[in-house]
């Protein structure tokens, strides 16, 4: 099976939340289920054995809160999405750009989770 | 039209919204392709810095000169140095990036194209700039302390100080004396368990200043007045700080969401009054508990000297979280963070509430928290000030416990029994009256009495629930130094009133006030 290597940074105070380390580098498989947690909407039983779809954000968040989170999961994730106030970076630019979850992951990208929650 | 069915139609499910207007592309240079979208509009990391700076000097500049001004023409010259309010959070970690970088560094960046290099506007604003980072690590257990990291962070920007107060200076003679307070001649404080908040005298003089705060804030009703009780000593004691370095300006690192976040929350506890206070104020202390330095406004040391002041003001007012945080990233600012005021078994307070509702609010449709903020700064509070309240500083309202005690719904003791009734007309027997106690609440604002007596209904725990509480607390040291000034300029009649009259009031029964009134009813 074909994996997508990602580099994962957290800012912010977010990495307290993962072993207080700031950078990652992790690998994930390149196609998922399409039952596999996403924005987009349910597929059939029959549609969902036989079709795969490229990873996306969503799949990364649920990822990475499954296997590097360490505590707190509300803290990072709300309703399926990251918490209010977790600003996401893919690749240098705001998730809002390419689309939030549904960006397809590419090899090699950078996806940065910025918390805004330390106030002023 | 009819709703479809998403499993049968793809078409049938609502395209989802983009975040941002027309094109990917910046809407400053209209060329690059953007990095961020700030309430709907595309910037490049390029141009998101020149556009953060111009906000910051946009919100800043006009408040620097004593006389504030709308297209200023003259240079920037401070009546005093800056002072920089600093927590650890993101806000102020970018605060003090751009304070170094247009006022210290100078980075070339930051500065306006147009004026030439040798514009006024190149100069160094600033004689002497100091940070002041207040620890609140004491007021909660468990809590760690952020001094060291602070101090690291702040000594990446050279020719800054950092001056570091604990937040239990706040219950601190020594300090007090030291930045030039009064001293109160007696240990007085205030009975928290009681909403009529007696003045009274302290069981222990001289409390350790850490014991006296634990004691504060374990006697306060709820979680909120916690917080707004540290937020109120945070901020008084940097404009403390702020007089006694010498400052004409302090400066904080709210941002606009957390400028709508504490306005909406500030409504939330009574302090609608001061909704303006809360955006920007002139702070003017207190001659009576503190040495105010004077100064001359006029370079030249020409005319009237002037009792210094303190401008408060948030530069960061129209730069959002999100700004804050793409910043901090963008330049490498290593955040030291900030902790949530939390202890065993508490519940979120009214700040917290807001701030969840805020941030989520400012996902969906962020316009709305700049619409708040635009809003609020249009509200002029009604009723006349009437001096300002001893603890938080901020203006009073004239006439604010009268309306309360009209507006409150109280619990009253249950009636007397028909068998006492005859009872209750027979003359009150002559006892002894209690005697008079001099109370806090007429030098308090609305928000600040509602802060100390507002009790929930459900038993709260408190950040320090071994500690022994008691029943008279300490006051925070400008509170007590003021109360002392009003006792002496009184006499003694604060303590002990000298009227002749006494009036007592008790609440009658109906027979009573119908036997009063009986000789003018009508008969049926």
């Amino acid at each position: 099976m074909s994996t997508i290597s990602l580099k994962i940074e957290f800012g912010g105070g977010l990495e307290l939340l993962f072993a207080n380390q700031r950078s990652h580098r992790i690998d994930i498989p390149a196609l998922v289920p399409v039952s596999a947690p996403s924005a987009a909407g349910p597929l059939s039983t029959d549609e969902q054995e036989s079709q795969k779809k490229p990873a996306d954000v969503t799949y990364l968040l649920y990822w990475l809160r499954d296997n590097l989170l360490k505590e707190r999961e509300e803290l990072f994730m709300e309703h399926g999405t990251v918490r209010p106030g977790v600003l996401v970076l893919i690749n240098d630019t705001d998730w809002e750009l390419e689309g939030e979850g549904d960006y397809q992951l590419k090899n090699n990208d950078e996806i940065v989770f910025i918390s805004t929650l330390h106030g002023g | 039209m009819s709703c479809g069915n998403p499993q049968a139609e793809p078409d049938a499910l609502m395209q989802r919204k983009k975040k941002y207007d027309k094109t990917r592309n910046c809407v400053r240079c209209k060329d690059a392709i953007g990095n961020i979208v700030i309430r709907h509009a595309v910037y490049c990391k390029y141009c998101f810095f020149p556009l953060t700076t111009h906000k910051f000097r946009r919100a800043l500049e006009p408040n620097v000169n004593a006389k504030p001004d709308g297209p200023r023409k003259t240079a920037l010259k401070p009546a005093g140095t800056l002072l920089v309010g600093f927590s650890g959070g993101l806000g102020s970690s970018v605060l003090l990036d751009l304070v170094y970088k247009c006022y210290v560094s100078l980075d070339k960046s930051t500065m306006p194209a147009e004026g030439g290099r040798d514009h006024p506007r190149h100069e160094r604003v600033w004689k002497k700039i100091t940070v002041c980072y207040v620890e609140v690590c004491d007021a909660f257990p468990g809590t760690p302390d952020r001094t060291e990291d602070v101090t690291k962070f702040v000594s990446r920007y050279d020719e800054l100080q950092l001056a570091t107060l604990r937040i239990q200076d706040a219950f601190d003679p020594a300090w007090w004396e030291k930045i030039g307070g009064r001293m109160s001649f007696a240990d007085i404080g205030v009975s928290l368990a009681d909403e009529a908040l007696f003045i009274g005298s302290l069981t222990q003089s001289h409390l350790d200043p850490l014991a006296a705060l634990r004691a504060y804030l374990s006697s306060l009703p709820t979680p909120t007045a916690v917080h707004s009780a540290i937020q109120t000593l945070v901020r008084v004691l940097l404009l403390h700080s702020a007089l006694h370095t010498g400052a004409s300006h302090l400066i904080l690192g709210t941002s606009l969401t957390s400028l709508a976040i504490s306005l909406i929350s500030g409504v939330a506890q009574g302090s609608g009054f001061n909704i303006r206070e809360e955006t920007s104020e002139e702070w003017y202390p207190d001659t009576g508990v503190t040495n105010v330095p004077e100064y001359w406004p006029d370079e030249g040391r020409k005319g009237k000297r002037l009792k210094r002041t303190v401008r408060v003001v948030r530069p960061l007012r129209d730069i959002g979280m999100k700004e804050c945080a793409a910043w901090a990233w963008w330049s490498h600012i290593p955040v030291v963070g900030k902790e949530t005021w939390l202890w065993p078994g508490a519940k979120p307070g009214i700040g917290t509430l807001t701030k969840e509702f805020i941030l989520g609010l400012e996902q969906d449709y962020p316009s709305t928290v700049s619409t708040i903020v635009r809003t609020c700064a249009k509200l002029q509070p009604k009723g006349e000030v009437e001096g300002k309240c001893i603890l938080c500083g901020r203006p009073a309202q004239r006439g604010v416990q009268n309306w309360k005690a009209q507006i409150a719904i109280r619990s009253q003791p249950p009636p007397p029994p028909a068998a006492d009734a005859r009872a209750a007309l027979s003359p009150a027997p002559v006892v002894a009256e209690p005697p008079f106690q001099a109370s806090l609440t007429p030098y308090l604002c609305y928000t600040c009495h509602t802060t100390l007596t507002s009790r929930s209904a459900r038993p709260v725990p408190t950040p320090w629930p071994d500690l022994a509480r008691p029943s008279v607390v300490s006051l925070p040291v400008w509170t007590a130094a003021r109360l002392s000034v009003s006792a002496e300029s009184e006499g003694a009649e604060m303590v002990e009133p000298t009227d002749e009259e006494v009036v007592r009031q008790r609440k009658m029964g109906q027979d009573e006030m119908k036997s009063i009134v009986n000789e003018f009813l009508l008969e049926d």
